[in-house]
Parts: C-alpha cells; sequence; structure tokens
C-alpha cells in the first residue's frame, strides 16, 4: 500500500471517530439542557412567604388604623375577648378552603396576635389566635436551627405599636403562617 | 475536483445538523417557558395572591397575554380559562390541563376576559372584588 493511500483510509477513520465523539457530546449538551430545565420548571413556584406576608398586613389593618386600634376590642375598659373569638369573621377571613392538608383535609393557616404593654412586653396583656396550631411549631423549629426546611410552614412575624382610644400604648405582636407544601414544594 | 465537492456536501450536511440541533433546543426551553402547566400554575398564584390583598369594590386588571395565546392555540375560550369558585382559583390553558390555588380573603370575585374594539380579546383579564353576601362591611 502506498504511503499516500494510508493517510488517506486514516483520515477516513479519524473523521468516522471524531462525528462519533461529536454527536456523543451533543448527546451529553442535550441531556444537560434537559435536566436543567427539569430542575428549572419541575418544582411548583413558592408563594408561601409572599401569601403569609399579605395575611399579616390583613391582620394588621383588622387591629388598627392609622395607629389607633380599633374601638371593638375594648369594652369597660378592659379586652374584649369576644372580638378576638370573631376576629377570622370580622376580618373576613376564610380558611375552609380547597381540600386542606394531608389525609384529614386539615387547614393551611394559622395567625396569633398578642397584646403587650410598654411596661411589661414579656407577658401578653390579650391574646387570641386561629386556623391550624399545629403550624406554629414549624416556625420555631427554622430559629432554633437556622435552617430552611422547605416543605415547613412559611411564617411571618409582624411587631407595631399602637394606642387606645384611652391613650394605653400596646406593643402587638402578629405571627401568620401558611401550610400549602403540598401547592409549593416539590413532594 | 470531484473530492473538494464530497468535503463541501458533508460540511453542509454537518452544519445543518448542528443547526437543527441547536433549533430543536432552543425550541424546547421556549415550550418550557410558556408550557400550559407553567403558565395555569403562575397565573393561578399570582390572581390569588391579587385578590388575598384586595379590599371590597376594588376593580383589578391582569395581563394575560401569554395565556390568551395559549388557550386560543389549545382550543380554549379565554373567557372561561380563569374561574372562580368558593375561595378557589382555577387556571385552564389546555383541554387537559388546569390548576387551582385558594385564597383566604372571603370576598366575592368576578372575572371576565377584556374585549377590543373590534370584539376580540385583548389579553387583559379584569377582576371585581366585592363583598360576600351576607356579611358586613
Amino acid at each position: 500500500m502506498k504511503r499516500g493511500e494510508q493517510m488517506h483510509k486514516n483520515k477516513k477513520g479519524t473523521d468516522k471517530l471524531l462525528s462519533i465523539y461529536w454527536f456523543v457530546i451533543l448527546t451529553l449538551v442535550a441531556g444537560g439542557i434537559i435536566a436543567m430545565v427539569y430542575v428549572f420548571y419541575g418544582p411548583p413556584y413558592d408563594v408561601r412567604g409572599i401569601e403569609s406576608e399579605i395575611f399579616a398586613e390583613r391582620i394588621a389593618d383588622c387591629i388598627s388604623q392609622r395607629g389607633f386600634i380599633d374601638q371593638s376590642f375594648f369594652t369597660g375598659g378592659n379586652f374584649n375577648a369576644e372580638t378576638g373569638e370573631k376576629f377570622t369573621d370580622k376580618c373576613h377571613f376564610n380558611f375552609n378552603v380547597e381540600e386542606g392538608y394531608g389525609d384529614d383535609g386539615e387547614t393551611e393557616y394559622f395567625y396569633e396576635v398578642e397584646f403587650y404593654t410598654l411596661k411589661d412586653l414579656t407577658t401578653p396583656v390579650f391574646s387570641f389566635n386561629d386556623g391550624n396550631v399545629n403550624w406554629k411549631g414549624d416556625c420555631f423549629i427554622k430559629k432554633e436551627n437556622g435552617k430552611d426546611y422547605v416543605r415547613l410552614a412559611q411564617c411571618t412575624e409582624k411587631r407595631m405599636y399602637a394606642l387606645s382610644k384611652g391613650g394605653g400604648q400596646y406593643l402587638i405582636k402578629i405571627l401568620s403562617v401558611i401550610g400549602k407544601s403540598e401547592k409549593n414544594v416539590k413532594q | 475536483m470531484r473530492k473538494r465537492g464530497t468535503i463541501l456536501v458533508e460540511n453542509i450536511v454537518f452544519i445543518i445538523l448542528n443547526l437543527l440541533f441547536l433549533a430543536i433546543l432552543v425550541l424546547f426551553l421556549m415550550r418550557q417557558g410558556s408550557g400550559a402547566l407553567v403558565l395555569e400554575q403562575t397565573y393561578s398564584k399570582q390572581i390569588a395572591m391579587l385578590i388575598d390583598s384586595a379590599k371590597p369594590v376594588m376593580v383589578i386588571k391582569m395581563d394575560m397575554d401569554k395565556g390568551r395565546k395559549l388557550a386560543e392555540k389549545n382550543g380554549i375560550d379565554f373567557n372561561n380559562a380563569v374561574k372562580i369558585s368558593g375561595n378557589t382559583v382555577q387556571v385552564k390553558l389546555s383541554e387537559n390541563g388546569g390548576y387551582t390555588y385558594s385564597f383566604f380573603n372571603d370576598v366575592s370575585v368576578s372575572t371576565s376576559a377584556d374585549r377590543d374594539e373590534k370584539g376580540e380579546y385583548d389579553g387583559m383579564y379584569t377582576f371585581r372584588v366585592n363583598e360576600k353576601r351576607g356579611t358586613n362591611a
């Protein structure tokens, strides 16, 4: 075999080998892109953080307007427990929605409101809550461990100062919690 | 001369195949980004958030033009793409699809797709938030 013919045959072999490698590379690139797209679009959008903030804002709006606590919270100079009990209806909240959480269809929402006087910021003088109290624990797990466990409920804690009509000053703590992990986190 | 011609044809085929590969990838990416599943979920959650932060007598307009195009492509009447029953929003942009998300604001919401002067859907959706009957302000 002449030297020229040998070189020509080798070149053909190299070309074939190159094209096989090229298709392997193309397949790898395509696979990589498909995997990235799946990772990006696969998990649902987590809107619970925004939802719990809106929830806390709505609760705050319901308690005080322009820095004054709603008059319905007081009766004869004391806090009116009935207002706390009927707060969910008063603020037009509806927690009985969708299929709920788990097999029992538990409520996906929880809120807690605490009133403190400025003299004692450790013991609330008045508090009330509604919704699924089981979600409350999730808020503290995250804080203690400093980790973001995505399947736990999302919480928002809001603090504000407000006055009663009689001039009493209060610190109000609002805790709003949204479960809904089934719709917002990849299962 | 014949050899050179063969090399040129091979190169052209190779380039065409590469371009075809890239085009398929770009199409795949575009379809994923504007797919019914993604849009249905996005819209239903956006609408639920809007309703949660709304108060009675508010009128909210939302741009859903991407959804309109997809609904028309899939043979869905855009006016029926968004349904609110009880406290749940359902967005449906394809025949077999549909995504629901709930809101906590206990209000009554009516929906309608806006039309332009020609009577065709312009891609905007209107949400009218009202108090539920039998509740006080």
